[in-house]
């Protein structure tokens, strides 16, 4: 435990050294949540009504500054592991002592953490300003457990695909579209709220409600059953996607081959 | 009329390029389009839940995500090193191009394809199509609004990544200004204000890859017509003259490298 708890260290050092790098990268959300605001407005406005769906202005911004902060603020992990299959850098992690899946969430984790601080602290200062105080400081602990999850089951799926790397010549496609299928059916873009009752089901009954509606939902209006609902929801994607990535892992390293040193 | 010729001879030898590794270029094609289609169903559930935004109707985002996408594609399959000039030029890989007796920025921009942008360009007419707006002279019409949003486009990936010879550095702040200038053009221009929109037509020109073009391909206007070949030729010369500016403070990093 110790020594993945030193990687994150080295990540999250790694990833504070650079401060205006950090800063930089980050200003991305606030030209996302200016742009939210701007269509959420008139759409509310438009409506004549304080609340849709039963969520306010002020709700489906934080909504999806959260959103916003857990999809920028995760790391490309497809990418990275991806490219250390098709290049063979896989081999100088291979052996090493320490379990490659889980140096991966580890330096994940550290690279993440100061990203999605940095987000989540400088759209929240432009959402409280146009859109309101953030929700009630008793929902953050909920939502935190639910944003925990999520970013451990975006991890699977992420890894996943940087696996995929073993038998297919090119993976971006498939981080393409899981992006795009968390936009639509996580409600990265709309809560899912606001979607076609049977949308909503086919929704919560795949892994992407659980990505991002349930941590961003939980944050502006939690509730108990909600909770429930959606941290059942996240284990049993965990414990899917987590077993087929142990899977895709033993079977990739058969396919292995290093060539040289 | 030589340069014409060079620049055919150029996209030819990167299509055989591309085409070296087939079943990637297809993969990577087909992903995008789906990706595309994928991303565009966001804006099919909002408008079925809103219906319009000041008059904004699903049709018309399927026009202005047309336009957009194709001249996307376009600017990758024609000047794919567009996206990445500052690694360019702090890589010291100009070097490569200043050396050779042709124009450097049209060398640069050129020497690359970027292989999924083949899908965002055809995603572009599908969705035309898809709009309900389509006639034959309509096409006509979205082929010339996608020609002058890809010179918008490419000036401002130009403009922005030179000032790379004077900030040292570009990465981060490209990826801002793509994904600012991608953002502003795929959203409805009635969200915005008269403030913004002056920025959209001025400083991001988002307004030239999506709203303006979106609207010509729905009716011609030579008013239209006229302030889309304005923005092109006028952003086009500014980012070349800002490019050559730029060059004079180019150092090379003696590095040996290999274009290929």
């Amino acid at each position: 435990m110790k020594k993945y708890l030193a990687i994150l260290n080295i990540n999250l050092l790694n990833s504070l050294a650079y401060p205006a790098e950090l800063l930089t990268r980050s200003l991305m959300i606030l030209l996302f949540m200016w742009i939210f605001y701007q269509l959420w407005g008139v759409t509310f406005a438009a409506s004549g009504s304080d609340v849709l769906n039963g969520l306010s202005l002020r709700d489906t911004m934080w909504y999806l500054l959260l959103a916003e902060t857990l999809e920028l603020g995760r790391p490309r992990l497809a990418r990275v592991i991806s490219q250390q299959v098709k290049d063979g850098s896989i081999a100088y992690l291979l052996n090493k002592p320490y379990d490659f899946i889980i140096y991966q969430l580890s330096s994940g984790l550290g690279e993440s953490l100061p990203r999605m601080g940095m987000l989540f602290l400088l759209g929240g200062a432009l959402t409280w300003i146009m859109a309101g105080p953030p929700p009630d400081l008793v929902n953050w602990p909920l939502a935190l457990i639910a944003l925990t999850g999520a970013w451990l089951l975006h991890f699977c799926a992420n890894a996943l695909i940087g696996l995929a790397a073993f038998v297919a010549e090119e993976v971006a496609p498939f981080e393409w579209i899981y992006q795009k299928f968390t936009f639509v059916l996580g409600g990265m873009l709309i809560p899912l709220d606001f979607y076609p009752v049977w949308l909503q089901a086919v929704s919560k009954s795949l892994p992407f409600a659980y990505m991002m509606y349930g941590p961003a939902r939980l944050f502006v209006r939690p509730d108990p059953a909600l909770f429930a609902q959606i941290i059942i929801g996240q284990l049993v994607w965990l414990a899917v996607l987590g077993g087929l990535l142990a899977l895709a892992y033993s079977r990739g390293l058969r396919r292995l081959a290093i060539n040289g040193g | 009329m030589r340069e014409l010729r060079f620049l055919l001879s150029l996209w030819k030898t990167n299509l055989a390029a591309a085409m070296e590794y087939r079943l990637a270029f297809i993969f990577q094609s087909i992903g995008m389009i789906l990706n595309d289609g994928v991303y565009f169903l966001v804006w099919v559930i909002f408008f079925d839940r809103f219906k319009d935004v000041r008059g904004w109707e699903l049709p018309d985002m399927f026009l202005v995500f047309g336009v957009s996408a194709s001249a996307f594609g376009l600017v990758g399959m024609l000047f794919g090193n567009a996206f990445n000039l500052s690694e360019i030029i702090i890589g010291g890989r100009l070097d490569y191009y200043l050396s050779l007796p042709r124009p450097v920025l049209l060398h640069a921009l050129a020497s690359r394809v970027v292989p999924s942008g083949f899908g965002d360009f055809l995603y572009g007419f599908i969705s035309y199509i898809a709009s309900g707006k389509f006639t034959w002279d309509g096409l006509g019409r979205f082929i010339l609004a996608v020609l002058l949003a890809s010179a918008v486009f490419t000036a401002f990936l130009v403009i922005v990544q030179s000032l790379t010879f004077w900030m040292g550095t570009g990465g981060t702040f490209t990826q801002l200004a793509i994904n600012a200038m991608v953002t502003f053009a795929l959203y409805p221009i009635t969200l915005f204000n008269q403030a913004a929109k002056v920025i959209l037509f001025l400083v991001v020109p988002a307004a030239f890859m999506g709203a303006v073009p979106a609207g010509f391909v729905r009716g011609f206007s030579w008013s239209t017509l006229g302030l889309m070949t304005l923005a092109a030729a006028g952003f086009l010369s500014a980012a070349i003259l800002l490019f050559h500016l730029g060059l004079r403070r180019y150092e090379s990093g003696s590095a040996i490298q290999t274009e290929v």
